[in-house]
């Protein structure tokens, strides 16, 4: 990459961030720009990701170069079969498209699924109890006691075709403690990776406001500051209409 | 008293932005370096499985995240890359995820440049082009990688590159990782994990990590990174401290904040009802 395409590279990352992160103070025009840049860019990326490394050398270099494969073909005529969906008249074709594409994630997945998810999880939770002797061994047993505990009693938390009362209830209740720990857990992750990613972003403001990239944080944060001090006094209300208001 | 505590209960939101804005850029600008002193088992486990493998070994590395999570995961893949190069691991890298090619070419820029200079790519690293429809990459692999990886991301046949020596699908290789901020782990370890019993380990976002407790536990997942936290463990354990590990003095700040204005408003909540 050139050193003029990294510092401009570097203009647009700062800026585009510091637009977003502007919304905070307030919704402004510069938020909207970033907003609709950022859709239309990803779908730009992926749309020229897609047709350089995928449309191009697997459907049209096999039919325009030798050795010739017409078979591609089959799966790009199925593809584009989608695409009919926004064509009344012809959207029936796009059922081709569909059923192969049902039919072939059904048969893949629901097996392993029932294999990976299902009954491997079952083996799991049982698999701390297969021990000779407790000697040794009543640490792994009373980890796995809880966690086979936790399994069933938040499994009648959504077992609902009984009424909850009695020891029913007293397991869902168990299991609501177990969900509660889960989300807790959970929650206190959520946090913690969205400080990474907002760390992530400042990172990269302090490495453009460098001189390298010719302080592009500095001078886009103070771009936006003078607009909205500018903002704030052009749409200040005169004080005569305020207090009519 | 009372009126100063609901004065400070109603305060503008945007001054804890900017103290959180405050105190994240402090260790930006000075490190503190803060110690990090409870390394995961999970994230051990990723390590020990990567130092079990002999040299010449080949792990195959997907990198799925895209910009979005690149902070939680890029350092994760370079501290990973850097402890497999050490280990004189080949090295097969891809991707399936449109977004995340840039961040491979990024990879790629910086592997000769220092992460590790003495590889040669063909000989110890290739690197895979983007592939749409993940089941099917998944599935091939496990069978007959050639099929849907013919050429490399710069169009050069894979097949004769010394790279590939003895490596036809997942059988030959001695170890899977999927670093993505996607649902794409759980998809290796069903599609290609369990069902060519091919050892699949991960590196995922903090807020995915608590979902993949479960296959640590069946031992379908061999290890796994989470979050910053997760490439901060892991630059520990290879000695090589990076991007995880100064992020790590800005979390234990940001989290300190956190958990004093939750103490702070449960008293202040408190002390408006009972006192």
């Amino acid at each position: 990459m050139s050193e003029t395409m990294m510092i401009f590279g570097g203009w647009v990352a700062a800026g585009l961030t510091i637009f977003l992160f502007s919304f905070l103070y307030k919704d402004n025009p510069f938020f909207k720009i970033a907003e609709h840049l950022f859709l239309g860019a990803g779908m730009g990326w992926v749309f020229q990701t897609v047709l350089f490394k995928t449309w191009i050398p697997k459907v049209w270099m096999p039919l325009t170069q030798a050795p010739y494969d017409f078979s591609v073909l089959i799966p790009a005529l199925l593809g584009l079969s989608l695409v009919t969906q926004f064509f009344p008249k012809i959207s029936w074709v796009s059922r081709y498209g569909f059923t192969f594409i049902m039919g072939y994630g059904s048969g893949l997945v629901i097996p392993l699924t029932i294999s990976t998810d299902f009954l491997n999880q079952i083996g799991g939770t049982l698999t701390p109890f297969m021990v000779t002797s407790f000697a040794g061994n009543w640490l792994q047993l009373l980890n796995g006691s809880i966690i086979a505990v936790g399994f069933i009693c938040v499994l009648f938390y959504f077992f609902f075709s009984v009424e909850h009362k009695g020891a029913v209830k007293k397991a869902s209740t168990v299991g609501i403690y177990f969900l509660m720990l889960y989300f807790g857990a959970a929650f206190g992750n959520t946090v913690m990776g969205r400080f990474s990613l907002l760390y992530g972003r400042f990172d990269d403001l302090y490495k453009y406001s460098g001189g390298k990239y010719f302080y592009a944080t500095h001078v886009i944060l103070a771009v936006l500051v003078i607009y909205f001090i500018v903002d704030h006094f052009r749409t200040k209300k005169p004080a005569i209409e305020e207090e009519a208001a | 008293m009372k009126n100063f505590i609901e004065k400070l209960l109603k305060i503008d939101r945007r001054l804890i932005f900017l103290t959180l804005t405050l105190l994240l850029f402090i260790p930006i600008v000075r490190p503190l370096g803060l110690p990090n002193k409870n390394i995961g088992t999970e994230v051990k486990g990723l390590y020990d499985r990567i130092e079990s493998l002999p040299p010449g070994s080949f792990i195959l590395l997907s990198i799925d995240y895209d910009p979005g999570t690149r902070p939680e995961l890029h350092p994760q893949a370079i501290a990973v890359l850097r402890h497999a190069f050490r280990k004189d691991l080949r090295v097969g890298m891809l991707t399936l995820i449109a977004g995340a090619t840039g961040l491979v070419e990024e990879l790629a820029e910086r592997i000769p440049k220092d992460i590790a200079p003495d590889k040669v790519y063909g000989k110890d690293y290739v690197i895979l082009p983007y592939q749409p429809n993940p089941a099917a990459v998944m599935t091939q692999v496990g069978m007959d990688l050639y099929k849907i990886y013919d050429t490399d991301r710069n169009g050069l046949p894979i097949k004769d590159m010394e790279v590939m020596k003895g490596i036809r699908n997942v059988k030959d290789m001695g170890l899977g990782i999927c670093i993505t901020g996607t649902a794409l782990l759980d998809s290796w370890v069903a599609l290609t994990g369990d069902r060519y019993k091919f050892p699949f380990a991960g590196g995922c976002t903090a807020v995915s990590q608590m979902g993949y407790a479960p296959y640590l536990q069946t031992g379908q997942l061999k290890g796994l990174m989470g979050g910053m936290k997760g490439a901060a463990d892991y630059e520990g354990l290879i000695g090589h401290k990076e991007k995880g590990t100064s992020g790590i003095d800005a979390l234990n700040l940001a989290h300190l904040m956190v958990i004093g204005l939750i103490v702070m408003a449960n008293i202040m909540m408190l002390w408006l009802k009972y006192l």
